[in-house]
Parts: structure tokens; sequence; C-alpha cells
């Protein structure tokens, strides 16, 4: 091979630095834009993560809130059980009458309306001193089950001097009619 | 190379002596042989020669900044003195010592490369606070000549003085001693006295003829050597005149040259060979008589270059930021410690910052991109838990909101109803709705039950269904309905006037009067008896 001339060089150098500089340029570009990209979709998951971030932050009062009712309650509504809370919520309450001193009369379970969200509800009637009455009626609020009085009958017993009669209706909410419901958050 | 290295300067250590230039860059040593003129100055094919050989040695690329060559000149043309100067700072020296220079110089100081160092050995007795300074000059053309040979090469020149340097290599007992190195043809001399050099001298007789006498001295007796003693300048002047002494022997040459000059008990000797290095110190003590003691000092092995090179790399050592003394050939940059590598620096770390500014956000993004989809996958995972949250917060809100105030309607009921009061049966509901049936004594206790419990705010529209005396016109039968109000605009009933807390449990005790059950107030003698109206 005959040798290459100093200006066959020079023009093989020149050659090969331009070409050189293409590919870095064009690689440089493709990098560039590779890089531009995930740094774009980068940037659009922190935009996203932020707002998920403030939505939760708002979660952080509720969240205390509920847990000040569950407390008042001395309930969880998660683990209320459908199928055996009317049983439950019944066993509850005349526990909870004998355990204070009221007897209790007849009882009565009616299945709920579900357009009211209820699971069902309790007739009973009890009888015994008034403060026995008053403090047993109080407890209803926190068996630990969701009951609402709907109504409350109390009056003199005539066969029975000193004790009093108490008529109940107690309403058990259904807590999955409320799990049905679009969120409000 | 490293990334480092590629910006700093490369250090450089050359012993200029008369016929041999030494040179060290890392471990890497070079030898140029020189060729002086008559002057005693570089001759012009020796500086080509020179800075070719230098500038490959050197190999300095075009973006590194210049090499700093620290170059140790032999003694020939150096002069010593110490001056006792008022106490000043740095600044106030360069501007004092130059005057000094003027009267104990015989060339004025712009003639002259010198450098100084304040000395720090115990002040004699009766120097009114004055500070000595050691000052060093040489004429300025000779390291011109060093220096822009260097500066062609790619190096910056510091130079110090190589006899100076040498003592650091040496033992440097207390008290006066002395510093002796042979060459070919010439030998230096530096006397030390309290850390100070006192004097700096060339000697004509170098190793070749001293050896001379140590062979002789291997036959039992010394030699007459003929000495062909080279230029011994003893001034600025260049060059003096040798005598030649024809028959004069190595050792006595020697001592006749020192011309009783006081080297003080200890005399250290440098450059001479492995043969010669037991008897020579022996034959040298001998020959300068008063006791004087003379060691021969061996260079380390493990370390290249001469013994000056090896001196100034041990005064770096102990302070890497200047040598003890350097000799300045522009005294106006003197404190002034010119940099190239500085500016070269600071470009670089900006350059280095701009970059990572750049680079950080995209390095972000690739680095922590998959991470944070995976965590933001799993976050909108959990979002279910927020919607179940919202339902029990519904769920519980309802049931806070639906609780019907029985026990407080009763409270408000017991608290309005005036003695003697028999409530037969009092009925609620949870949408507020009350009816009461009982008896009150008469009319006028009617109306104002009645009126307590509008007053009390609790109910709104309480009305007297029925109102209908008793058979024997004792008492009054009534029956009322009332409705209370929402929550919000109702207030919450206390127990105050029975002594209770205003929460709402209700302790086994005492019943208001009015409840049903309830203990009646003692009835009047004469009334008649109560009873009971069926539901």
């Amino acid at each position: 091979m005959r040798p290459l001339s100093q200006k066959e060089k020079r023009t093989v150098r020149l050659g090969a630095i331009v070409l050189g500089a293409y590919l870095i340029l064009f690689g440089g570009l493709q990098v560039w834009n590779a890089a531009a990209r995930r740094y774009s979709e980068y940037q659009q998951l922190l935009a996203e993560s932020r707002s998920l971030r403030t939505k939760v932050s708002l979660y952080q009062s509720k969240s205390e809130l509920i847990q000040k009712l569950m407390k008042g309650f001395n309930m969880d509504p998660a683990r209320l059980e459908r199928p055996t809370v009317v049983a439950r919520a019944s066993a509850a309450i005349q526990t909870a009458a004998l355990g204070g001193g009221v007897q209790i009369g007849a009882v009565h379970e009616s299945p709920g309306r579900p357009s009211s969200k209820e699971l069902g509800s309790i007739q009973l009637e009890a009888a015994g001193p008034v403060p026995a009455l008053l403090k047993f009626v109080q407890q209803t609020q926190s068996l630990g089950y969701p009951l609402i009085i709907d109504s409350f009958q109390i009056g003199s017993e005539p066969s029975r001097p000193g004790l009093v009669k108490l008529n109940l209706t107690i309403v058990i909410l259904d807590f999955d009619q409320w799990k049905q419901e679009k969120s409000h958050a | 190379m490293n990334v480092q290295q590629l910006f700093h300067s490369t250090e450089l250590f050359i012993d200029i002596g008369r016929d041999v230039l030494n040179a060290v860059s890392g471990r890497e040593t070079l030898q140029i042989p020189l060729e002086r003129a008559a002057d005693g100055r570089l001759s012009e094919a020796c500086k080509a020669f020179v800075a070719d050989r230098l500038r490959s040695f050197i190999d300095r690329k075009a973006w590194q900044p210049q090499a700093k060559a620290y170059c140790a000149i032999g003694a020939r043309g150096v002069s010593l003195r110490v001056l006792n100067l008022p106490p000043a700072t740095r600044e106030e020296l360069h501007r004092l010592l130059p005057l000094q220079i003027e009267n104990e110089f015989p060339l004025p100081p712009d003639q002259l490369a010198w450098g100084f160092q304040v000395l720090t050995r115990p002040k004699p007795a009766g120097s009114n606070g004055t500070q000595e300074i050691l000052v060093a000059a040489v004429k300025k053309e000779l390291l011109e000549d060093y220096s822009t040979l260097l500066a062609e090469c790619g190096a910056d020149a510091v130079f110090t003085l190589g006899p100076l340097a040498r003592s650091y290599i040496c033992p440097q007992p207390p008290g006066r001693y002395s510093v002796l190195h042979l060459e070919n043809g010439c030998s230096e001399l530096i006397t030390i006295e309290g850390g100070v050099p006192i004097a700096v001298r060339m000697l004509a007789c170098g190793r070749d003829n001293l050896l001379e006498t140590i062979a002789g001295q291997g036959n039992g007796r010394l030699e007459p050597v003929s000495v062909a003693a080279p230029a011994t300048p003893a001034s600025f002047s260049g060059t003096v005149p040798a005598a030649r002494e024809q028959t004069d022997t190595g050792l006595s040459r020697l001592t006749r040259l020192i011309n009783g000059q006081s080297l003080g008990r200890r005399v250290y000797v440098l450059g001479l060979e492995e043969q010669s290095r037991l008897q020579f110190p022996g034959a040298l003590a001998a020959a300068l008589g008063n006791g004087t003691e003379c060691e021969a000092v061996q260079l380390p092995a493990d370390q290249p270059g001469s013994a000056a090179i090896q001196g100034v790399r041990r005064a770096l050592e102990r302070d890497p930021a200047r040598l003890p003394l350097v000799l300045q050939l522009k005294q106006a940059k003197a404190g002034v410690r010119l940099s190239r590598e500085a500016p070269l620096k600071l470009a670089a770390v900006a350059v280095g910052l701009a970059l990572l500014s750049l680079l950080i956000p995209c390095g972000e993004a690739l680095v922590l991109k998959s991470h944070l989809a995976r965590k933001l996958a799993a976050t909108q995972t959990d979002q279910g838990r927020l919607i179940i949250m919202d339902h029990e917060l519904d769920f519980l809100r309802y049931l806070k909101e639906n609780e019907p105030p029985y026990l407080d309607a009763l409270l408000v009921l017991a608290k309005a109803a005036p003695p003697g009061t028999r409530l037969d049966s009092v009925s609620m509901n949870r949408r507020g709705e009350v009816s009461v049936r009982g008896s009150l004594r008469d009319g006028q206790q009617v109306a104002d039950l009645r009126s307590k419990l509008v007053g009390s705010g609790f109910f709104s529209a309480v009305s007297v269904e029925e109102q209908a005396p008793t058979p024997d016109r004792q008492k009054v039968n009534i029956r009322m309905s009332a409705q209370w109000k929402a929550v919000g605009s109702r207030p919450v009933p206390s127990l105050e006037s029975t002594g209770r807390s205003p929460d709402r449990s209700l302790p086994a005790g005492p019943q208001p009067p009015g409840l049903p059950g309830a203990v009646e107030p003692p009835a009047p003698a004469a009334g008649p008896a109560m009873r009971n109206i069926p539901r």
C-alpha cells in the first residue's frame, strides 16, 4: 500500500473529526431526548404524588374523628358481620338489661326496611326501677352495635308498685348499605 | 494518569550543579551535563540541549498548568548576610530589606536575585527587640537564565540554595558545624551555627583530587597530585583566576582553601563514593586538626536524586507551603504566592458544578422514577382504604346525629313539673314527638308546666291536647304533646339543680320529681286518692 501524503493524511484526519463530531452530536441528541422524556415522565409522577399527598393529608382529621366516634360508640363498623349482628345486638341488649337489674318482658324482632338502611328492629318490654331503666337506655348507645332507639315509652306499672314499665323499639342500622354508596371524598 | 493529575501541576526537583543538572519527577530521574561559558553562564548550545531534554522530561500537556520546579543552585556567587532589623511584618520587610541589601551587598537589589529567612534562634543580649534576617543573594542574570530556560519547558522555577538544602539531610547538632559536598573538580562548603547558615563557599578542590589522596593513604603515604583547579568565584564578579598548585596534595589544598575558617566541631561529608566513605573522614579530620570530627553522610538508597534534591524534598515535607529560603527574581511579587493552578481549578470546579446542576435532575429522574412509580402504584391501590374511611365516617356521623335525646327530654320534663304532678305515661320517638299523660292539681299548674316546657327552649309546639278535671274535682287530668327542637337549636339541659354532672350518666339515686314511679310529695290530707290513667 502506498504511503499517504501529508495532504491525504490531513483529509483523512479531518474526515474522521467531522464523522466523530457528527456521531457525538447524533448520539448526544438521542441521549438528550431520552433523558428529557424520562425527566418529563418523572415530573408527571411527581405531580401525581403531590396531589395524592394533599388528598391523603385531608384524611388525617377524618381519621381522628372516626377514632373518637368509634371510641364513643365502642364499635368498629368494619368488624360488624351482617348475618349475626341482629342476634348479637339482641343478646347484648338483654345482657345489659339483666346486668342493670331490669326485667325483660316480651321481645319481638322484625326485619328492617332496606330503604331506611336498617338491618332489623327489636321491640322489647322492660320493667324495673327508674334509675335502672334510665341507665339501661343510656347503655344502649354504647353496646358496640349500631342501635338507634326509634321509640321510647315509659309508664307506671299498676300491678307492680315501685316499678316502671318501659317499651322500646330499637333499630339496628345496616353498615353494608353505607359501603355500597359512592364515596363523598 | 487520573483526573486529579490532569488539573494539578507536576512537581519537579532540580539540582543545578556546576557540571551536571539533576532532575527528579516522581520516581523518574534525569541527568544532563552542562557546558558553561567563561563567565559561568550556560552556553547557548547547552541551553538548547537542556531545554530539549527537560521539555521531553516534563512532558506538560497544553491544558495542564505549569510544572513547579524546585531548583537548588550551587554556592557559586552566592553571598549570605545576617541583618538586624526592627520588628516588622512581612510586607514591611519587603520594603526595608532592599535598603539594607543596598548597604550590605556590592550590587543594588534590582541586579540581585535574593531571598530572606526570618531567624528564630535565641537572640543575643542587647538585641533591643530587633529581629535577625538571613539574606542570601546571587547575581540576577544567573538565575534569569535558569528561569527562562525552565519557563520555555513549561515549568515555574522556585530557587533555593543547594548547600543549605543538603544540610537538611544531615544531622543538625547544636553549635557550629559544616557540610562539605564533594563534586568532581570542586566542593561546596556551608557552615551553620545554631541552625543559621553563616558562610557558604565553593572550593576549587573536588572529589577527583581528593580521591588521589585517599589512594595515597591506602599506600601509607600522601601522593602529590596535580590539581587543575577550575575557576572559583568568590564574588559576584564571576570567575576568579584559580591558583594552580602543581605540587599540592588534595587534602592540603582543601585545608589551605578553607584558610583557617572555623568549621565547628563536626563536618559532614557528602558525595563520597562507597570505597572512600570509611577512609576519607578520618583523613580529613586529621588534616583539619583542632579536634574536628568528620562524618560521611550516606543518602537514602530508596529516594532518587542528589543530596540537594533530597534536602529540598525533606524541607517541603516539613512545611509543604514554602521552602525556608527562596531566592526571588522579582521581589515585588515576593510574599504573593502566584499560582496558575488557582484560576484553572476554580474554572474546573465551576464547570463541574454547572454540569452537576444539569445532571442532577436527569440523574434523579433516571434513578428515582421506577421507585416513585412503584410507590405511587402502591399508594393508589391503598386508596380503597380511604373510601372505606369515608363510609365509616358517614355511618358513625349518622348514628351520632340520630341518637334521640330521650333522657334529655325526660330531664327537662322532670325539672318543669311542679310538685304534686303525676305522670302516668311518657311516649317519645326518634322524630321528636313527645306525648305526656298525667295529672296535676289545677289548671294553674298545667299552665305553669306548659310555660316552663316552652321556656326551657328544648321543646317547640307544646300543646295541651286534653285537660279534664277528675270527677272529684281535686285534680286535672292532662294529655300534652310537644316536639323537641332539632340538634343545634335546642339547649343541652344541665343537672345543676340536682347537683349532678351534666353528662348523661344517671347513677342510681333519688329521681327527680315527676318521673314515672317517683315518690310523690306528701299529698294534702284531704286530697283524693290518685288514680292511674290507663294507656
